[in-house]
């Protein structure tokens, strides 16, 4: 039976891609309605490698793919970012012949959070990495410490490779699922410039999840990311696989194993999610020649950190969906010692979230001090944002409200000045399109 | 110069959903008035705080499973909160802190939390743990006899809170204290317990004056006249928010 929605799965894709659509989740999603376990119809003789977390997902799972390519690998991959059981269907099915066999040398996916122990149940996985967990959209995916039971819960009966986050409390403990697997690496990221010694954004998993005491971090990177210890159970001391040092941000390098890698980004979160994709590098004996290419060619462009001159004039966007998505952002807007202007559009569509009190944990402090000279806000939620500046101590005066995107990009290029452009989910693409088309 | 001392509890538990922002909108609507604001922060571990020697106490929502922890700490200090709602300090209460100040919690496998039994009310939880409360929210409450205002927030909560004597607000928009429920929070003249996120404050600058107004009153005696503040963007973000929401009603 399988065999015939094939060849009717096939045909709907033609019909797309007549109609000049991507399907990122439509074929997946006639696919399930068909068959239920459809996932389960697809026979690979290759490594799965999957990436989740609350941040970074897409940009690691595109670089551990460039990677693979130019190692000179077949590589089937979700790029477009479609992480949901729908989206790895779709992916699957435009790669697959009618009877369901894939051929690559490699399978990548980014995976949704909630999603990892539903498709991983039934179908093959040989390496996940876990990122980081943060608070995101609250209303729609409930508190994070319910995801990562779920995920630690999976964890216990997989035995494939495991690379985490040791520099995040909410992702070592996965290290700790299953006793007996011992394919665990941590990979961790050296203190860098401008790191602190208490936590000046929001963030989460501040006691021990094995004993409850409260954690102590010797320096803070960004949010909870950063060297910490239980004093009491002395979680967190484990071996580093992979650890990058001497990380450079303003010439955009980083050392392991005193290999200096040169990146695109400046940006501390970006250097975790490379010693991520450099450890599953190493786990499949990619040459060090290769990867040290890859990383420096590899940008993403499509508005994560994403660099562009519209008129001229440098422009920055970056994806923000979440608080420590925002504070990193406004992190690098603040190290960049040159006078910028902001545009902050904020959306409250579905998948957004209704709830914006979100905002109100984005750090907006001192930004006049950092030289943002002009705050325009944009978005379904811009008079919502345009408050939490005006609070946080910013001269109202200088907040422009403005709801048409068209209008608020045409605000923004009145001035010369350096402009940083920071959207949540729903709210990026089409902030992207209007920059463009005014480019 | 005149100053409000602020007490914020737990301030490192209970910060899930922004509450923070409403010490945040205080602060900046008395110092844009020459009012000195004052902050002490305290948590699990700290030196015992006394609660009549504040202003205003301000407590906000937590992770479930941290409420638990909490509620043994804060029922050490029982009889001096107690003694300071009788005495007249301003207390703010938003979700799990609300939820805490009542008699008890009823966690959905059962399990009881004691609450400090201050207030009549009490919450249990929906046993279908995917079943909240979720979505924006508008009341329409009356701070002063006659003066109706509109309130706008954000509920996110599963506990359903009953014997609300004297509620917060009426629902015009979202659930309140239960699912379908046409009554939201619980309200004294200095205690506004309620379920409102947003953080409540940013978008309700009236209510936010109604306390400042409230303790400055208590604290000096006298009637104050508060100076008017600048609320363009709070005012047509309520606009803006009242048609969006009260025509879906």
């Amino acid at each position: 039976m399988n065999y015939i929605y094939m060849i009717i799965l096939k045909f709907i894709n033609i019909l797309l891609k007549l109609a000049g659509k991507q399907g990122g989740n439509v074929l997946g999603k006639i696919a399930k309605k068909l068959n239920p376990n459809f996932l389960k119809f697809f026979k690979i003789d290759c490594p799965v490698i999957a990436v989740t977390a609350t941040n970074g997902k897409t940009s690691t799972n595109n670089c551990i793919a460039y990677t693979l390519e130019m190692a000179g690998y077949k590589v089937i991959s979700n790029k477009q970012g479609n992480n949901m059981e729908t989206g790895i269907i779709s992916t699957l099915l435009k790669n697959s012949t009618i009877t369901g066999k894939i051929k690559a040398d490699y399978i990548t996916f980014e995976v949704d959070e909630s999603y990892v122990p539903k498709i991983f149940k039934i179908f093959r996985l040989d390496t996940l990495v876990v990122l980081n967990f943060f608070r995101d959209q609250l209303d729609r995916n409930g508190e994070v410490e319910t995801l990562i039971l779920k995920i630690n819960e999976f964890l216990k009966t997989y035995t494939g490779n495991l690379v985490l986050n040791n520099d995040d409390p909410n992702v070592a403990r996965l290290g700790q699922a299953n006793p007996q697997n011992k394919n665990i690496y941590y990979y961790s990221v050296d203190k860098y410039q401008y790191a602190t010694k208490t936590m000046t954004d929001a963030g989460e998993g501040k006691f021990c999840p094995f004993c409850k005491t409260r954690l102590e971090y010797e320096y803070y990177q960004y949010s909870h990311i950063g060297k910490f210890k239980c004093p009491k159970c002395d979680y967190g001391n484990n071996e580093i696989y992979k650890k990058a040092e001497n990380v450079d941000l303003k010439n955009k390098t980083f050392e392991i194993e005193g290999i200096k890698y040169n990146i695109n980004e400046n940006s501390i979160y970006t250097i975790y999610n490379y010693v991520a994709v450099q450890s599953i590098m190493s786990i499949y004996n990619i040459e060090t020649e290769i990867v040290l290419k890859a990383f420096s060619q590899f940008a993403l462009n499509n508005g994560r950190l994403e660099k562009i001159q519209i008129k001229g004039i440098p422009t920055t966007i970056n994806l923000a969906k979440n608080p420590t998505g925002a504070n990193v952002s406004l992190r690098l807007l603040k190290e960049d010692e040159e006078e910028k202007e902001l545009l902050f559009v904020l959306n409250d569509n579905i998948a957004d979230g209704f709830d914006v009190s979100w905002i109100w944990d984005i750090n907006f402090d001192k930004l006049s001090e950092n030289k943002v000279t002009r705050i325009i806000t944009a978005g379904t939620r811009y008079y919502d944002i345009a408050i939490r500046i005006k609070t946080s101590g910013f001269d109202p005066n200088k907040i422009i409200p403005c709801p048409d995107l068209e209008k608020a990009v045409k605000e923004l290029y009145k001035t010369t000045t350096k402009k940083y452009v920071i959207a949540n989910y729903t709210a990026l693409q089409p902030i992207r399109k209007e920059l463009l088309k005014y480019k | 110069m005149q100053e409000l001392k602020i007490l914020y509890l737990y301030p490192d538990i209970l910060e899930l959903y922004g509450d923070y922002g409403n010490i945040q909108v205080l602060q900046y609507r008395m110092e844009k008035r020459g009012i000195k604001c004052i902050i002490d922060k305290y948590s699990i571990g700290d030196e015992q705080p006394n609660f009549l020697e504040y202003d205003i106490v301000f407590a906000g929502g937590g992770a479930d499973n941290e409420q638990s922890i909490l509620a043994e700490d804060l029922v050490k200090y029982k009889e001096n909160i107690k003694e300071a709602v009788q005495n007249g300090v301003f207390f703010l209460l938003i979700c799990g802190a609300y939820q805490l100040f009542g008699k008890y919690y009823k966690g959905v496998e059962g399990n009881i939390i004691e609450g400090l039994d201050i207030f009549p009310y009490y919450t249990e939880a929906i046993t279908d743990r995917k079943k909240r409360c979720i979505g924006n929210i508008v009341l329409e409450v009356e701070l002063e006899s006659n003066k109706k205002t509109k309130v706008i927030g954000f509920e996110n909560h599963g506990g359903q809170t009953y014997n609300s004597l004297s509620p917060f607000g009426k629902v015009l928009y979202g659930n309140g204290n239960k699912f379908g429920d046409d009554k939201e929070g619980f309200f004294l003249g200095n205690v506004i317990a309620t379920y409102l996120h947003g953080p409540l404050l940013s978008k309700n600058p009236e209510l936010s004056d109604y306390i400042i107004k409230y303790c400055l009153d208590r604290k000096y005696n006298q009637n104050t006249e508060l100076k008017q503040l600048e609320d363009t963007f709070e005012q047509q973000c309520r606009t803006q928010l009242l048609e969006k929401f009260l025509k879906k009603a």
